[in-house]
């Protein structure tokens, strides 16, 4: 049994809708950002930076005292 | 301020390891406490429903665990925690909209794609509604489940706490829409709450709109199994326009022609094949049985085809499956 071809088109029109729908809230988040100046990436990016080891990994413990 | 965020990182995560079995297994006492299976629940039935609760989860914990065990961290590598900088509600909305719109398609493409048909079909043939039919699903439809790779994924990259919480949120919707206490009544009942079910019913699944979709029937007026396809949130149906919202309880639930096939063949169809004969899931069974009006309409669309052949292009024939 096949799909009828009128049902295949209404999957296909609303699968194109779909990937839309599925970027919306990205897409809503960025724009949030850009509104707000707010940037919570470079946050992470400093905050690792901040928190990485000052012991040399050539140490035998290989930092693992930190 | 860490300290309060890891408590609530533990509530979390334990709600989410008992509070779905202890809520499906509150809401099943009080279901048989009120009678509301009403003797619906017959032997072969009964074993469907249990196999289905209990054995799919050793099939699918490991495929879980070594999709993201050792598939995620092969494929992205360097890319583990990369979005844990994704703020707690953006992280929630984003998968909220990601699995269940995911899940959406995958349950409608079951019932739309003939060939599918008989992967979702165990779900369906319960003539019943509430916690002892929400789990009944074929091995291989949960097995296959896209949304929980998706959202497995996303918790890989580093959106663990949203993917948690979304999880919660979808459980107890999905798991309300199922059972066989009408929570949404009093909505509708009183005037004053009218606007509040109003959105209520075009933003998620409730007891009126999920049970049309687990009618007997179709195109009644009450049940609906052509549409009403979301499982968190309803307002994909009512985007794609497979909604029906009527307020109303379908008469009985279920598939018209189903006649109990044994509860192997329904866990592991194709695996094990039916012993009931005409069953879509018996070896020479068909892909999708009709409805006799299904049939009806099919037979005369092909005649009204055949007739304006010479004329223009043949009519699409509609058939009734669930």
């Amino acid at each position: 049994m096949k799909i009828e071809p009128a049902k295949k088109q209404r999957i296909i029109r609303n699968v194109i809708l779909s990937l839309f729908i599925f970027l919306e809230p990205v897409a809503l988040m960025y724009t949030s950002f850009l509104i707000s100046g707010q940037r919570p990436w470079e946050k992470k990016a400093q905050k690792e930076v901040n928190t990485k080891s000052l012991t040399t990994k050539t140490d035998s413990n290989n930092g693992g005292n930190d | 301020m860490e300290a309060t965020i890891d408590f609530i990182k533990k509530v979390i995560d334990n709600l989410n390891g008992f509070g779905f079995p202890f809520l499906v297994f509150f809401l099943g006492v009080l279901e048989f406490s009120f009678g509301l299976y009403k003797n619906k629940w017959p032997k072969n039935e009964r074993w469907v429903d249990i196999a289905c609760f209990t054995l799919p989860r050793l099939i699918l914990q490991p495929a879980i665990a070594y999709y993201t065990l050792h598939f995620l961290p092969y494929v992205f590598s360097d890319y583990k925690n990369i979005f844990t900088w994704v703020p707690f509600w953006w992280g929630f909305a984003i998968i909220a909209v990601a699995d269940d719109l995911t899940q959406y398609w995958y349950h409608r493409l079951h019932h739309e794609i003939p060939w599918l048909w008989r992967f979702h079909r165990t779900h369906h043939s319960a003539s019943y509604m509430g916690m002892a039919m929400a789990s009944r699903q074929n091995a291989i439809y949960t097995l296959f489940f896209s949304q929980i790779y998706l959202t497995a994924a996303l918790v890989y990259l580093g959106l663990g706490i949203p993917a948690i919480a979304v999880r919660l949120v979808k459980s107890t919707i999905t798991t309300l829409a199922h059972s066989s206490i009408p929570w949404d009544k009093p909505f509708y009942q009183y005037k004053v709450l009218h606007p509040i079910a109003w959105v209520l019913e075009r933003f998620i699944s409730t007891p009126a709109t999920h049970h049309a979709h687990h009618a007997a029937t179709t195109d009644d007026g009450v049940g609906y199994y052509k549409g009403n396809f979301g499982n968190m949130f309803f307002l994909w149906d009512i985007i794609f326009g497979t909604a029906l919202i009527s307020r109303q309880y379908p008469k009985a639930y279920g598939i018209s022609h189903y006649e109990g096939d044994q509860w192997y063949a329904q866990l592991l169809w194709p695996i094990f094949k039916s012993k009931v004969e005409g069953s879509e899931l018996s070896a020479a069974g068909p892909t999708v049985r009709l409805d006799p009006e299904g049939e009806a309409v099919l037979a005369n669309l092909n005649k009204a085809a055949l007739q304006s052949k010479a004329k223009g292009p043949a009519l699409e024939p509609s058939y009734h499956n669930h």
